[in-house]
């Protein structure tokens, strides 16, 4: 049983919530003080007990949209020394600040997964996360850091030298990305290169996987594999820990986790710079509640489906409306497109008008060409277009 | 839990000084109460002490409530209060002021005997009259008598009132070496950079509400405790 926090992690159940009311109450003083959103939200509830929580409004992912950059921030930007953003609804961007407390925090938070992980001061970690994860890459440095494991920090660009790396550097650890450690595990089959020679003990999961998936990459792999469940716009990773048990067991000294119809809603109750009350994390999640195996008391949670349009293209999230936005600075502006998530990439069914067609192929290929490279260029994914007549996509009706 | 209070409230008059207020100490911390003058931490204390009625709210000792106790049954509960500015028995010896803080302790004199222990200087004084001590021998004398009852929890309002920095380290350094007695302490302070300095956890009282809790190096760093309480000034940390 590898636990870092007892105090947090194996609380009774009354202590919990004593901690968990006592910083409740603390940070609707706070809130009402510092943002102005809060205060007009907020008014004059009281919160006696964990139940009031209830009571309190609820903070949509529009309500951080539309106070970007740095509306609900509870202290002034001076004092905030870390600034991660994070995709809001239909692609806006949200900012999240950290104070230096927010980053020592987040750095224990992430300690706790790896402590439960089995990842010790000996290990030597290995992080490749892809495109647009640095605030993930950040935390899980953190975590390495409070833990005074060793960290390469190396990017590696191509899947050979990610091996070449886990040959040579010898980590001990891989923290990535479902999809980058089936590529390994593929690549090394293909090579038939023995994943024991490697030195991997523990492969982390940048999220959940079924554990049909977990078990083949365990094999494939031949380390422990354990998944992580986070909410970039809350805390990514650092939310919650995998315990050995399969488990995701949520930080419940920091955060308050509650289920509204099927929605996970988060408060935040330690964070300085951007706290949340109960945010709407559109994350469809059941609560459980009981002493796990493991030993922690905490609550656990599965996570569900999305409940808004996100999608996830070559593990970077997405929203259609960031898509058509990248259309909109081509030739093919202002076409009827269709678009499909396949294989890592994004396939698009582009309605040709008369205004880019040509009978000659190679203007229909620039256009083609000139979309795809935008689509690299602007979100880092690769894309495929396919152009269609017209009829077809008025027929599927998406316009 | 030791101490569990929860949404206390309490004033005097028509008066709410304490707004809702819930806290907790576990056994063996220094827990410290920070907060500027008028933010209700004597108020509180006192209601902790018994010495307050609350209007509402739950106070628990080992998780027995104590709403409605006389003084007297919290320190034979095993909590002893040290009262802000000392409130020593100033024509009375030391001697005299130790036995009055035994009062109901039939062992009182070997309580008295394992102060004396602690404090050398105290012994020294015994035959003194408590008022003709200085500052910090008479809050020596007051941590003292508290002790003589043998507590396993001490509730400290402001020890370092009126005292030269010396003193205060002086008296700061009994405090941990308490703690390190297995006396759990929950201490109210003005001097926050002191007493954040000892604690475990603290909390930050302000109007009458709890505004910050986590543990002690965490608040000297959080910029409103800074701004507020260690010296830090608004223009300097606020622009």
């Amino acid at each position: 049983m590898s636990i870092l926090d007892p105090k947090y992690e194996t609380p009774p159940p009354e202590a919990l919530q004593q901690l968990q009311l006592e910083r409740l109450q603390a940070l609707l003083v706070r809130l009402k003080r510092n943002v102005r959103r809060y205060r007009e939200l907020v008014g004059d509830v009281r919160v006696e007990s964990l139940a009031d929580l209830a009571r309190l409004p609820v903070t949509q992912p529009e309500d951080l949209a539309n106070s970007f950059p740095y509306g609900m921030f509870a202290l002034p930007l001076r004092e905030v020394i870390r600034l991660h953003s994070a995709i809001g609804p239909e692609g806006r961007q949200l900012i999240t600040g950290h104070t230096q407390n927010d980053i020592k925090h987040w750095g224990r938070l992430v300690a706790r997964q790896l402590v439960a992980a089995g990842v010790t001061a000996n290990d030597v970690i290995q992080i490749n996360l892809g495109n647009g994860s640095s605030s993930s890459f950040s935390g899980y440095v953190l975590g390495a850091q409070t833990i005074e494991a060793s960290v390469i920090a190396e990017d590696p660009f191509h899947i050979d030298y990610q091996l070449a790396m886990l040959q040579n550097y010898r980590p001990t650890v891989l923290i990535t990305t479902p999809t980058n450690a089936r590529e390994i595990a593929t690549l090394l089959d293909q090579r038939r290169i023995d994943p024991q020679s490697l030195h991997l003990r523990s492969v982390l999961l940048s999220r959940p996987v079924t554990e049909a998936e977990q078990d083949q990459l365990q094999a494939g792999l031949f380390a422990k594999v354990q998944g992580n469940f986070g909410i970039s716009e809350v805390l990514d990773p650092g939310f919650c820990v995998q315990c050995a048990e399969g488990h995701f067991h949520v930080n419940e000294d920091q955060f308050l986790v509650e289920v509204q119809g099927e929605e996970l809603l988060v408060t935040t109750l330690a964070r300085e710079a951007t706290p949340l009350l109960r945010y709407a994390t559109r994350i469809a999640c059941a609560l459980q509640r009981g002493k796990c195996r493991c030993g922690r008391t905490t609550a656990t949670l599965v996570p569900g489906r999305r409940l808004d349009q996100r999608v996830l293209v070559n593990e970077m999230p997405l929203y259609q409306q960031q898509l058509r936005e990248v259309l909109a600075h081509t030739a093919a502006a202002g076409h009827t497109a269709e678009f499909e998530i396949a294989d890592r990439r994004v396939v698009i069914s582009l309605s040709v008008s008369e205004r880019i067609f040509d009978d000659r192929v190679r203007t229909l290929q620039s256009v083609q060409l000139e979309v795809e490279s935008e689509f690299l260029a602007r979100l880092g994914i690769e894309a495929v277009v396919r152009l269609v007549s017209p009829d077809r996509t008025r027929a599927a009706g998406v316009g | 839990m030791l101490l569990q209070v929860r949404n206390l409230r309490c004033g005097y008059g028509s008066l709410e000084i304490v707004k809702g207020v819930s806290l907790h100490v576990s056994p063996g911390e220094i827990v410290t109460l920070i907060g500027a003058n008028g933010a209700g931490k004597t108020s509180l204390l006192r209601a902790i002490a018994g010495l307050l009625p609350p209007w509402q709210g739950e106070i628990r000792i080992h998780g027995r409530s104590v709403v409605g106790w006389p003084p007297w049954k919290n320190v034979s509960n095993a909590m002893v209060l040290v009262p802000e500015g000392r409130q020593l028995f100033a024509d009375m010896t030391v001697w005299e002021n130790l036995l009055l803080g035994g009062y109901h302790n039939p062992d009182r004199r070997m309580g008295i005997e394992e102060v004396f222990e602690q404090f050398p200087r105290l012994k020294e004084r015994s035959r003194q009259l408590a008022g003709t001590l200085s500052g910090g021998e008479q809050q020596m004398l007051a941590l003292g008598r508290a002790l003589v009852a043998r507590p396993q929890f001490i509730l400290l309002d402001e020890p370092s009132l009126g005292l030269a920095p010396l003193l205060v380290h002086e008296v700061f350094a009994v405090i941990r070496q308490l703690r390190d007695q297995g006396v759990t302490v929950f201490l109210i302070e003005q001097n926050a950079v002191a007493a954040l300095g000892i604690a475990d956890r603290a909390y930050v009282m302000e109007t009458g509400e709890i505004i910050l809790e986590g543990e002690a190096g965490d608040l000297s760093r959080n910029p409103e405790v800074r701004r507020a309480y260690l010296g830090k000034s608004y223009k300097e940390i606020w622009e």
